[in-house]
């Protein structure tokens, strides 16, 4: 084969390590200054400003084109996720019920639940 | 060197070089194909190991993870997952996952997983999390497992959350708690003390305005520690494309990293005020709804597992936990790897996953 020093897929591979190291190294660096942070801040707080400006646009025009918005989306699938919930809520009181009564089936594993007499390997080697 | 075996040696670079050059034109072929295949198909079926979902309530998620094994250890397990990330990363794929080998090892698991606040959820608080929904959790788990002793297993920011949790109820039922990468003193994560300078980041008007914390800008701020490994990764990928098993697992810590979940506008605020701000954790002023969370109050057995590259809780910000905790039976174990490659991925199954069990194992009977 090759001398691995010498294969180019090599070099690339190293290359690209070796950029994105030295790159993250010096980004690092420009970001660890209060200068960066004081920019990074004003930029983050415009832009975030003029994007719930939009949000609230586009909510106006939804309404006006008789569209749901996103928020009555948002609604449905929180009572869609609530009605769920409350179906997990039975489904696992439904189970618990029934390991209550002594059946040894579990409703929701659809299997009896092992017995919790696990030794740890070390202590078993001893007996 | 005589002239037949300089001969020889020529043949053989020859030969080479060829067999370089036929695999190579081999690779960009698969490249192409396989290139193709991965915008038309999705990734692996991810967190897929068979659970029921015991309770779900706000941001709050429980599940029992069936139990494989014959028979298993009297305590149940509860893994706290971080609030701004899905648990699935502890169940990749069918030999990639955590859980599965908890549960192939005699533990019952239960984890709490988090979802996306909604936008009425903006006022959720930490003692929303810290007295209302690991406590509700930890007793969901006693009734259905019927034990009294729960092990609590946080990874990151759900180690900080369990330990908040352990330093309030110090009287139980807390048994053990084992914490991934917990970070402790905030400073130390000196890029994101630096983006959330006081003098420049206004909380309150970003919490304001927007409710919720972003996931996007939470993710931004987790690439920023990395500015230039997205593109270094994307173009590893287009090398490796012919590669199914570097693809397949690719897509799993891509779709994962950019699961980011928001956080709850007034939970945010918390953490970047008590913790990012003032450094309450590390200088035990931390309090949860008016109730005192101090680490010494942490008694039970304690296991930190830290990892010696890790970008985004590095160890200078962990390391203090096992001095400040009153445990008297505590480990710290620093392991090979990175924030995520510590608890998944190959590195995970071969260091911290054999060191958790016969940790835990001979404290869960």
């Amino acid at each position: 084969m090759a001398d691995k020093g010498n294969d180019p897929a090599v070099i690339w591979q190293t290359m690209i390590g070796e950029l994105e190291k030295g790159f993250n190294s010096f980004a690092n660096h420009a970001m660890g200054t209060p200068e960066f942070s004081r920019l990074m801040n004003q930029a983050g707080g415009v832009a975030t400003g003029a994007q719930k400006q939009l949000g609230e646009l586009m909510e106006k025009y939804l309404v006006s084109m008789n569209l749901p918005s996103r928020s009555q989306l948002v609604g449905m699938a929180e009572r869609l996720q609530s009605i769920e919930g409350q179906l997990n809520e039975i489904k696992a009181l439904l189970g618990q019920i029934n390991r209550d009564a002594g059946n040894a089936e579990s409703a929701a594993a659809g299997k009896p639940r092992p017995p919790r007499t696990k030794r740890p390997p070390a202590e078993k080697a001893q007996k | 060197m005589n002239a037949p075996s300089m001969n020889a040696a020529l043949g053989n670079d020859a030969a080479s070089l060829a067999e370089r050059i036929q695999s190579e034109v081999q690779r960009a072929i698969q490249r192409s194909i396989k290139g193709v295949e991965y915008f038309s198909t999705s990734g692996p079926a991810l967190g897929s190991t068979p659970k029921d979902v015991l309770a779900s309530r706000g941001t709050m998620q429980l599940y029992h993870y069936r139990p494989v094994a014959d028979e298993i250890y009297r305590v149940p397990v509860l893994i706290v997952m971080a609030t701004t990330n899905r648990g699935y990363i502890l169940d990749l794929v069918p030999g990639q996952s955590f859980i599965e080998f908890l549960l192939k090892r005699g533990y019952d698991v239960y984890m709490l997983d988090w979802t996306a606040p909604k936008p009425e959820e903006k006022s959720l608080r930490m003692e929303d999390y810290v007295l209302d929904f690991i406590p509700d959790c930890v007793r969901r788990v006693q009734q259905d497992s019927g034990e009294t002793d729960v092990s609590v297993i946080g990874y990151c920011f759900g180690g900080v959350l369990s330990l908040l949790y352990g330093s309030i109820f110090h009287d139980g039922p807390m048994k053990n708690l084992i914490c991934f990468t917990t970070p402790i003193d905030f400073r130390e994560m000196k890029l994101f003390s630096n983006f959330a300078d006081r003098r420049y980041f206004d909380v309150d008007r970003l919490i304001d305005s927007v409710g919720n914390m972003p996931p996007e800008l939470i993710l931004s701020s987790f690439e920023m520690l990395r500015p230039a490994s997205r593109a270094a990764s994307q173009v590893q990928l287009w090398d490796n494309i012919w590669n199914d098993e570097f693809v397949k697992s690719y897509r799993m810590f891509d779709r994962w990293a950019t699961d980011t979940l928001p956080l709850a506008g007034d939970y945010f605020r918390t953490i970047t005020k008590d913790l990012m701000w003032d450094n309450k954790l590390y200088n035990d002023a931390m309090s949860v709804g008016g109730r005192a969370a101090k680490l010494e109050n942490v008694k039970v057995p304690l296991l930190h597992a830290v990892a010696e590259h890790d970008h985004i809780v590095p160890y200078e910000a962990a390391r203090h936990l096992i001095a400040r905790v009153g445990s008297t039976d505590k480990e710290e174990v620093i392991l090979k790897g990175g924030h995520v490659s510590l608890v998944a991925g190959a590195n995970a199954i071969k260091r911290l996953w054999p060191k958790l069990d016969s940790w835990l194992g001979q404290r869960s009977t």
